[in-house]
């Protein structure tokens, strides 16, 4: 379980403003709005990469403003976390790339790790690219294998930011469709921030929307599609006429 | 027209100031985190190698090439002096005590610093900009542990390493250059090296190397891991650890050469 409560981040201007949620054991939370809107700093906080200013985050019952790097190192090795702009290390291949989680916190053969690579990137439909440089890869590739890292230990909590972003269609909905069945393998808890409104409700549990650094939704996707306030209407609809 | 205000200076000089005592405080935390590892140690073999082949192996034609020149050109500055002194055969004591104590450490690390030091920082800057840092500690890997320790290790061994062949390359070029413009054979030339310079004229440059390694792998570390804003930001990360470095060598060469005599 991840419980927020009134979160406060500042930059140079506000970017969280006292944003509460929780998100419940084994459901996946779409987290939706505009850009800017302080997703990915939420998320970065939620992991512990971001000190807070104001506010606590529990993950797990632990309070993470409280723990120290090492502390917050023993919760990450139960996190996954796909970044927005992929962040795949340049000077190791793709193969490399997924083996990494695995061969620095499971104890595993290397025949294990092949295997377990060679499924993950079977699953994201690039199989046989272990030995690709990640400089040859297309964004949607980098995308796909910044998944394949983030899903290859099969962690009990996922952070997913932007995960079919620059992806057509069809593998769109691979994507969306890996996450529920991995979701359900392991009974995960996954909170997914994306652009791509229609396509994260079909799998979302429940959604919360973002503006300008502030939680004005929380509530089911069909709550979304009919909610009062005429800023969530508009964004989740797509209108280009509205307070937005 | 406007007369600028009295408090202009005193502003700068106060923001400067600040500035300066943010980045020692920030190497003296690095430190700080560094020497906690080294208690128990974790360092990643892999990436400890890469970085010894990268750092060592890759620096050796050009430490070569300065070394060489930096030699001749020692005894080219002499040369006048020691004609008319007639004092030719103190060529070698003279280009290899230099050499050792001095030239030899202080023009290694400053190359080092420019090819070693730089490109680690734009390297970590680079890591930095583009998040991977971020996915380490989000795949609970420590960033020191992995990155900053094997690139600690690597600076400070490969630029001692460095060091003993530059200074031996250094008096291969004194040498030859002692050869053609004064005459001086080389057994002339190894006889006043072999009387006149003692170990310790070699150990001290080395203890320097050292410490001109450590100091030049925690700057470009600092540097790199508190770049900001894009690629801009990391031109900007590379300059100041060059810089930092530089002016910290010039300081530690100083307080060595005291306190070592």
């Amino acid at each position: 379980m991840i419980r927020v409560q009134s979160v406060h981040k500042r930059f140079r201007r506000h970017v969280l403003k006292g944003v509460s949620l929780e998100i419940k054991k084994g459901e996946v939370f779409a987290l939706i709005g505009p850009g800017a809107s302080g997703k990915s700093v939420l998320f970065k906080s939620i992991a512990g990469l971001l000190p807070i200013d104001d506010g606590s985050i529990e993950v797990d019952r632990s309070e993470i403003t409280q723990m120290d790097e090492f502390e917050l190192a023993e919760l990450r090795k139960r996190m996954g976390y796909l970044f927005q702009n992929y962040a795949l290390f340049d000077f190791l291949t793709v193969g490399q790339n997924i083996a990494f989680p695995l061969r620095r916190l499971l104890n595993l053969s290397d025949n294990e790790v092949a295997h377990r690579v060679a499924e993950r990137l079977e699953r994201v439909n690039l199989s046989g690219f272990q030995d690709r440089d990640i400089r040859q890869l297309s964004g949607g590739q980098k995308k796909r294998v910044g998944f394949a890292r983030a899903t290859v230990t099969k962690p009990p909590i996922r952070l997913y930011d932007e995960p079919t972003a620059g992806l057509d269609p069809v593998t769109s909905q691979k994507i969306y469709d890996l996450i529920l069945a991995d979701q359900r393998e392991v009974g995960a808890t996954v909170v997914v921030i994306s652009s791509d409104v229609a396509g994260v409700m079909t799998i979302a549990d429940r959604v919360g929307m973002l503006l300008r650094g502030e939680l004005i939704f929380e509530g089911t996707a069909e709550e979304a599609q009919r909610a009062d306030d005429p800023r969530v209407l508009q964004f989740v609809h797509g209108h280009t006429e509205g307070p937005l | 027209m406007n007369r600028p205000s009295p408090l202009v200076i005193p502003i700068r000089l106060g923001a400067s100031t600040l500035i300066l005592a943010h980045q020692i405080g920030g190497l003296a935390l690095l430190l700080a985190r560094i020497v906690a590892r080294l208690i128990r140690p974790r360092i990643d073999r892999h990436e400890l190698i890469r970085n010894l082949h990268l750092m060592g192996v890759r620096s050796v034609p050009i430490v070569m090439a300065t070394a060489a020149f930096t030699g001749a050109i020692m005894v080219v500055q002499a040369a006048p002096l020691l004609v008319r002194f007639n004092a030719r055969e103190w060529v070698g004591w003279g280009a290899t005590y230099t050499t050792f104590r001095e030239v030899g450490p202080l023009l290694i690390a400053l190359i080092f610093n420019g090819r070693v030091g730089a490109n680690n920082a734009a390297e970590l800057g680079t890591m930095v900009v583009t998040e991977q840092i971020d996915a380490l500690r989000a795949l609970a890997i420590d960033p020191i542990n992995y990155l900053v320790l094997p690139r600690l290790i690597s600076m400070v061994f490969t630029l001692f390493a460095l060091t003993i062949l530059g200074d031996a390359v250094a008096l291969l070029g004194s040498m030859l250059t002692g050869y053609v413009l004064l005459d001086v054979s080389p057994r002339t030339f190894w006889n006043s090296v072999s009387t006149m310079i003692e170990t310790w004229d070699l150990f001290s440059g080395l203890i320097k190397s050292t410490l001109f390694g450590g100091l030049i792998a925690l700057t470009s570390c600092h540097f790199g891991l508190t770049v900001r804003g894009g690629a801009p930001g990391v031109g900007r990360g590379v300059n100041a650890a060059v810089v930092a470095a530089a002016a910290g060598i010039f300081i530690v060469d100083y307080l060595c050469t005291f306190i070592l005599g």
